[in-house]
């Protein structure tokens, strides 16, 4: 890179928009500005469904962070997430011409775009073709192809896509705010950038993104990403739940999940009570704690076995040598690591994005990996300077 | 006037449970507490003082000559001499018997000994045998042990079925400090409870009735270690409850153990009052432990003896499946499951006799009952009056007729259930995953009562 940069990615999330702005450093380190935040609404299961209510939250979270980091936001990452949004793995290939027989950095391009003429449902757009490993003439395991003699250059690719309409919401969004997208990310992709380091990619691991509304998973294996997706529940429904169990409001039920909701159950003392304190300090209804992480316990381990299930089709979660991750706000959680591990029956960490400086209470958080690990995608890819694809997708949407 | 005959069931079966030895006397002793129905108990040993000091209130003292009311010194030649010096008292206990249930403790000499011997004799006498024994713990050596082993081997050619508990498997679970006392009643325990689980789903019969067949089936193994658990609960989450207390049977492994099975028996009894919800969500929950490939012998009845109660009896066993087909004499169709669709519509008469209406209801349509266990004839007087009560309607409905009804009772089921479940994902698109919305509460989903 030239100089320093200064990047912001921006996560819509389903309980809170989320902006963070950074300087890229010549030396390749990543210095935190600030943090802009908003509630979100508008938003449901990560996807929007109110342009306009969700447009003036956007707003709010990134006046908040020019405010507190003194830069004008001119471009952001925008993560992007939803059921919708699936993935494959697909090989494609390129034969050299009759002329030439020695690979060179050209060719990266042409199998690149030999990935985007992937099957895809006519209504779905790609999201990422992230490359897995090249092969030449049928050989395993190269690194580096250029230079190399062969008559056939062919990579494997992860390909991430998903319906382009409900995409193009969040793009509409930045272009009524006049915000140019600099590229749009799968949100679990750019977290496991903020979280995973290079030595567990290698390993193998899976990393789970809790968080209000959906839980995005990807799956690291020999240094290549061989699995992704989302699932439509998330922390909200933990609330949801005990809304609707406990018969008290969706505001109280939040309150109460995060200040003394675990999912370990089995661990309280019989007939030992929560005591919900009303608008006025004082002591209100009793809540059975038992029931409490009855409820959460359940729904977390639904979520779990229904993950499991996702990653067992995939096959790669076996070879998770460095186990898995979770991160999102949902994390947060007490006990969630320890229902993971029995589901899993592997390590289980909770973890925070990793390898940045600057305001430490922003990076210590799980809730804001994401946005961090969009800061990190940026950096990644302003360093190899091959995402030219999105300016050609831009110019096709506008 | 020609007098309307109310019941066309045959009586119920007669039971018989031989404890014998030391061991099969505290079974016996612990049956009385737990306080047994419907069962005669019979305590044979060849010690008399340990007989006299037996509550069973029959009593057969073996080898009046041979041992002369002293024990049998841990020698199985003693034991089957005794044992056939008493051969006419014990032929008058087993004879009229329909199933004899032959408990005892292997390894010592009366059980050992007398066991294989009075086997054979209630076989000849026409009754269904079964044998529920322990092996000895490790800790007893190595010679009872060979003798256990020779002796279950005998017992096996004799009975028809034999459930067969490890001591050491409940020493394994015991927790370190506990006594060698509590060691040995916790077996006593586990003989106790099993029989008594396995004597009333025998006898209980029901909507889906199970009998000796899929026992078998459950338990025949070439090295049978059984796996077994019971529970009951009569609280608001009963069904999860009783199901969690099976499970934690000290024989059960938490439930870990039946994934390496090949097939598992579960009976499930209650009152009157069991929906077809929770067995449904009991169900639910039971699958998530074994693996997919197992096969399940379900077995539902219900007892209005039970009252608000929830039983769970769950019946397997590990170790490679044996290849020899035994044979029980006992035909029967395989079990079915209760549709999810079949939930019983509303009453709208006063019903004299509300069990035997909502196991008429209930009732699979085809299950025949000419094909019910003969040896058995596990048929409670109420469940059975109505079952047979009205033929015309309840049997072999056409098969499209059927599916009509039961689309019908679907699609009203969904339109009671689908509003207010929901709450903040009302308007928001579901999230559908088998069949499941996954925006309804998972607790709501699973049948689980919020208090």
């Amino acid at each position: 890179m030239p100089k320093d940069q200064i990047v912001v990615g921006l996560e819509i999330g389903t309980s809170k928009v989320c902006a963070i702005s950074a300087e890229l450093k010549r030396d390749g380190t990543i210095q935190i500005l600030g943090v802009g935040e908003a509630p979100s609404r508008g938003v449901r299961k990560g996807e929007i469904v109110d342009i306009e209510t969700c447009g003036k939250c956007i707003r709010e979270a990134l006046a908040d962070a020019e405010e507190k980091s003194d830069v004008m936001i001119k471009n952001v990452y925008l993560g992007i997430t939803g059921a919708h949004i699936v993935s494959y793995n697909n090989r494609c290939s390129f034969t050299l011409p009759e002329d030439r027989e020695k690979i060179d950095s050209g060719d990266f391009a042409r199998v690149q775009e030999a990935a985007r003429t992937s099957p895809i449902p006519s209504q779905n757009m790609f999201v990422h073709t992230i490359l897995q490993h090249y092969y030449v003439d049928g050989q395993d395991g190269v690194l580096n192809p250029v230079g190399m003699h062969g008559r056939k250059l062919e990579a494997d690719f992860h390909i991430v896509h998903g319906v382009a309409n409900r995409i193009r919401n969040s793009i509409q969004c930045m272009i009524d705010l006049d915000i140019e997208i600099e590229d749009i990310v799968f949100t679990p992709y750019a977290a496991a950038q903020a979280v995973l380091d290079a030595n567990q990619k290698t390993a193998g691991a899976i990393m789970v993104d809790i968080g209000g509304g959906t839980t995005g998973y990807i799956v690291y294996a020999g240094g290549a990403v061989k699995q992704s997706g989302v699932l439509g529940i998330g922390g909200d429904h933990i609330t949801n739940d005990l809304s609707l169990g406990l018969r008290i409001p969706m505001g109280k039920a939040e309150r109460l999940k995060i200040d003394e909701g675990s999912c370990a159950v089995g661990g309280t003392i019989p007939g030992e009570a929560v005591v919900m304190k009303d608008e006025h300090g004082f002591a209100g209804r009793e809540i059975e704690r038992e029931m409490l992480n009855t409820i959460i316990h359940m729904r977390v381990r639904e979520t779990f076995e229904l993950l499991k299930r996702e990653l067992d089709k995939g096959r790669y979660a076996e070879y998770a040598g460095a186990g898995m991750v979770l991160t999102g706000g949902s994390s947060a959680l007490r006990g969630i690591q320890e229902v993971a591990e029995e589901i899993f029956q592997m390590p289980v960490q909770v973890c925070r994005a990793q390898n940045v400086t600057g305001v430490t209470s922003a990076f210590e958080n799980p809730q804001y990996s994401t946005a961090i690990g969009l800061v990190k995608y940026a950096q990644a890819t302003l360093e190899d300077d091959s995402g030219g694809w999105f300016d050609w997708f831009k110019k096709w949407f506008r | 006037m020609i007098p309307l005959k109310r019941s066309t069931t045959p009586a119920a079966p007669v039971i018989k449970v031989l404890g014998l030895g030391g061991a099969g006397g505290s079974a016996l002793d612990r049956l009385m507490l737990d306080g047994v129905e419907g069962v005669a108990l019979v305590a044979a040993n060849t010690d008399v003082q340990a007989l006299n000091g037996c509550v069973a209130p029959h009593k057969i003292q073996l080898g009046r000559t041979v041992t002369r009311g002293l024990g049998a010194g841990g020698d199985p030649e003693i034991g089957y001499q005794a044992a056939e010096e008493a051969a006419d008292e014990i032929k008058s206990v087993v004879e009229g018997a329909d199933m004899i249930f032959l408990c005892t403790g292997l390894g010592g000499g009366t059980g050992s000994g007398a066991a294989p011997l009075i086997a054979h004799m209630a076989r000849a006498a026409g009754a269904v045998v079964v044998a529920f024994v322990t092996m000895p713990f490790g800790f007893e050596g190595k010679r009872r042990r060979t003798q256990a082993a020779e002796s279950l081997a005998q017992i096996e050619a004799q009975a028809n079925l034999v459930v067969c508990f490890e001591n050491d498997r409940l020493g394994e679970t015991a927790p370190h400090n506990a006594g060698v006392q509590d060691a040995f009643v916790a077996a006593d325990q586990i003989l106790s409870s099993s029989i008594q689980a396995i004597a009333s789903l025998v006898r209980r019969g029901g909507i889906i009735p199970t009998g000796l067949d899929e026992l078998a089936a459950a338990l025949r193994r070439s090295h049978p270690r059984c796996l077994f658990g019971h529970g009951e609960s009569d609280g608001v989450n009963r069904a999860h409850e009783a199901l969690a207390r099976a499970l934690k049977s000290p024989l059960m492994g938490k439930g870990k153990m039946l994934a390496d099975c090949h097939s598992v028996m579960i009976h499930i009894a209650g009152g009157p009052d069991v929906t077809v919800q929770e067995i449904t969500s009991l169900m639910d929950e039971f699958n998530k432990h074994i693996g997919d490939d197992t096969r399940i012998d379900f077995g539902l009845a219900t007892d209005a003896k039970l009252g608000r109660r929830l039983c769970v009896t769950i019946l397997s066993s590990t170790g490679a499946p044996e290849t020899v087909a035994e044979s029980v004499g006992v035909r029967r169709t395989p079990p079915r499951e209760v549709p999810a669709s079949t939930q019983p519509p509303k009453r709208t008469t006063a019903a004299p006799a509300p069990v035997a209406e909502e196991a008429a209801e209930l009732l699979p349509d085809d299950v025949d009952e000419e094909e019910l266990l003969p040896a058995a004839k596990p048929e409670p007087a109420p469940v059975a009056a109505v079952k047979t009560a009205p033929p015309a309607q309840t049997y072999r409905k056409p098969a499209a007729e059927k599916a009509a009804a039961a689309k019908k009772e679907e699609k009203a089921e969904q339109m009671t259930l689908e509003p207010a479940n929901r709450g903040r994902f009302e308007k928001s698109e579901p999230t559908i995953v088998d069949g499941q919305d996954l925006d309804v509460p998972t607790f709501l989903r699973k049948n689980l009562k919020v208090k």
